[in-house]
């Protein structure tokens, strides 16, 4: 589905990630940890393109996408959930998802076909406050605009940058519920987080990255090894 | 002071208040679509206003063409003013002060070359319905003057309805709010950046065609309206379509009250101090929200 060879990516002139090797299947979630500042959001934008590739290349499908311009990856069915969410937030949560939509409605034969009517079901509580400007929502409830922004664009490959971080437990129960749907409707993700045990559970395999290098992988096996997660944690998330 | 001579002024007041919030309209569209303060503005108006008269005038073609091509070459103006001087200045991080900057330059280059071809006289264009008057109160308005309000009053609702009800406009205030979110919704934001300018571009040659046979053509016009508008645009809040229109129309009738109660040399102070006593007291001028809400 995605796949990144030899990545090199940075701000300026100055690069972030090395030679970063990471695949992602069809239908499979795969976790990337590590600790702040590891370049894990760097990571993210290189892949949806807003900071351009400096080496190597990025696959999707097997189709070199690292020199498109960022809103043509989006249509390639990459769609991401930044660290900070970027909503548009003095617009009403309908605006927001209908912008969405109408991007999402250029992707034919899309393999997954959320509609507008799709997010409402998958996140209840926006069928009463379709007007209001999604500024004023709650944490969790941004998160959430979030990804049913990103799920209209019908995507195949969704990366979801800290989808847990700053909310509630009880929040963050229900993203995880969400996650496991998309997982079971055999969506392909890529989830990076700092919480390694929501990582384990919504993830298949994982990498862990150090200083903007991938430095382990865990297969499916050892990734959901306690003893063995809580000695990565102390090595590399510590 | 008599009724009529009050009423008399209100009206010019009303007049010249369009005649701000059209080119604060643009310089609102334009700031609320990119995030830039065109300086151009007013010069857009000259060139649709110059235009206008070129080939309505010049050439002796029929005035609806002279207005459609005046408003034209503002759109293509304004497009222009994207791809050789916003976009170039983008690519090199510029900041909102280049912008600004780049276009400041760009109004006094228009200005020159104004100058260049035209002189330093100034220039007729005919109005529509020439220059019939009606009677109001037992004061008298150029009909010219109320299609401008009219027809200002129109591009103002059609405008609200584009940015509300558009995909394309809903594009375009989603590329301005967040550009990087749009970028990952597959907006072309550069592109959306360039319809901006244009857009702002076409509002600005409707004023001119639209002003110019109230203020007459002539090469310096275009910093004078850009301040006038700018104004107008502050007062109503830098993104609001309406409220630059009703910014204008407070401007307008500001300075026309000066004019009968003071004396018409003070018109332009008062409407600066009145500009600069809103920038002090509300910052986010009448219509602005109180603070951004965060995304
Ligand atoms: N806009 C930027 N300009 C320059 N350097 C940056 C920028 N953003 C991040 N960096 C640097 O790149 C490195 C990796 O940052 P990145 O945001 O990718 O880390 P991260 O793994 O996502 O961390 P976190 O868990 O805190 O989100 C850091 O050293 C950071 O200082
Ligand atoms: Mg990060």
């Amino acid at each position: 589905m995605l796949a990144t060879h030899q990545l090199r990516a940075g701000y300026g002139s100055v690069a972030v990630l090395f030679d970063v090797d990471i695949a992602v299947g069809a239908g499979e979630s795969i976790a990337i940890i590590g600790a702040n500042g590891a370049g894990k959001s760097t990571l993210v934008r290189a892949i949806c393109g807003l900071i351009p590739s400096m080496a190597g290349t990025i696959e999707k499908e097997g189709r070199p996408i690292q020199s498109l311009p960022p809103h043509a990856r989006a249509e390639h069915g990459v769609a991401v959930v930044l660290e900070g969410r970027h909503l548009f937030g003095e617009l009403s949560l309908e605006s927001n998802l209908r912008i969405a939509e109408t991007q999402g409605s250029k992707r034919r034969n899309a393999r997954f076909d959320f509609s507008f009517e799709d997010v409402l079901d998958l996140f209840p509580f926006m069928r009463g406050r379709l007007g209001a400007p999604v500024g004023v929502f709650s944490g969790g409830e941004q998160q959430m605009v979030a990804i049913g922004r990103a799920l209209l664009l019908k995507p195949d490959l969704l990366i979801l940058d800290e989808p847990s971080t700053g909310l509630a437990p009880k929040v963050v129960r229900e993203i995880v519920a969400v996650i496991q749907t998309l997982r079971q409707k055999g969506m392909s993700l890529l989830l990076i987080e700092q919480h390694i045990g929501v990582a384990s559970e919504c993830s298949d395999r994982a990498y862990v990255m150090s200083l903007g290098k991938i430095v382990k992988e865990l297969d499916s096996t050892d990734w959901h090894d306690q003893s063995l997660l809580a000695e990565i944690t102390q090595a590399y998330l510590g | 002071m008599t009724l009529t001579l009050l009423v008399q002024s209100v009206l010019a007041g009303l007049t010249n208040g369009f005649v701000y919030g059209l080119i604060g309209l643009g310089i609102a569209v334009v700031f609320r679509g990119a995030r830039i303060i065109n300086a151009m503005q007013g010069d857009l108006a000259l060139i649709g206003s110059v235009v206008a008269y070129l080939i309505a005038v010049s050439l002796g073609l029929p005035m609806i063409l002279g207005f459609l091509l005046g408003v034209v070459a503002g759109g293509v103006t304004g497009f222009l003013v994207d791809r050789l001087m916003i976009r170039p200045t983008a690519k090199r991080r510029g900041t909102e002060d280049s912008f600004l900057l780049v276009t400041l330059g760009g109004a006094f280059a228009v200005s020159a070359t104004v100058l260049l071809y035209f002189g330093r006289d100034s220039y007729v264009l005919p109005g529509i319905g020439g220059n019939a008057m009606v009677d109001v109160f037992d004061a008298a308005m150029r009909v010219h003057a109320i299609w401008l309000i009219v027809i200002s009053t129109g591009v103002v609702l059609a405008l609200r309805w584009f940015y509300a009800k558009t995909a394309i406009g809903q594009a375009m205030l989603a590329a301005s709010i967040d550009p990087e979110g749009a970028l990952t919704l597959g907006i072309n934001v550069g592109w959306m950046r360039t319809m901006t300018l244009a857009l702002g571009g076409l509002v600005g040659g409707l004023a001119g065609v639209l002003v110019a046979p109230l203020i007459n053509i002539q090469y310096e016009m275009g910093l004078l309206l850009t301040l006038k508008g700018f104004a107008a645009a502050i007062l109503g809040g830098l993104t609001s379509p309406f409220g630059a229109i009703f910014g204008g129309v407070i401007l307008g009738l500001v300075e026309a009250l000066a004019v009968v109660t003071i004396s018409s040399g003070y018109k332009d102070v008062v409407a600066m101090t009145l500009l600069i006593a809103i920038m002090i007291a509300m910052p986010q001028g009448l219509f602005g929200r109180r603070g951004r809400l965060g995304g």
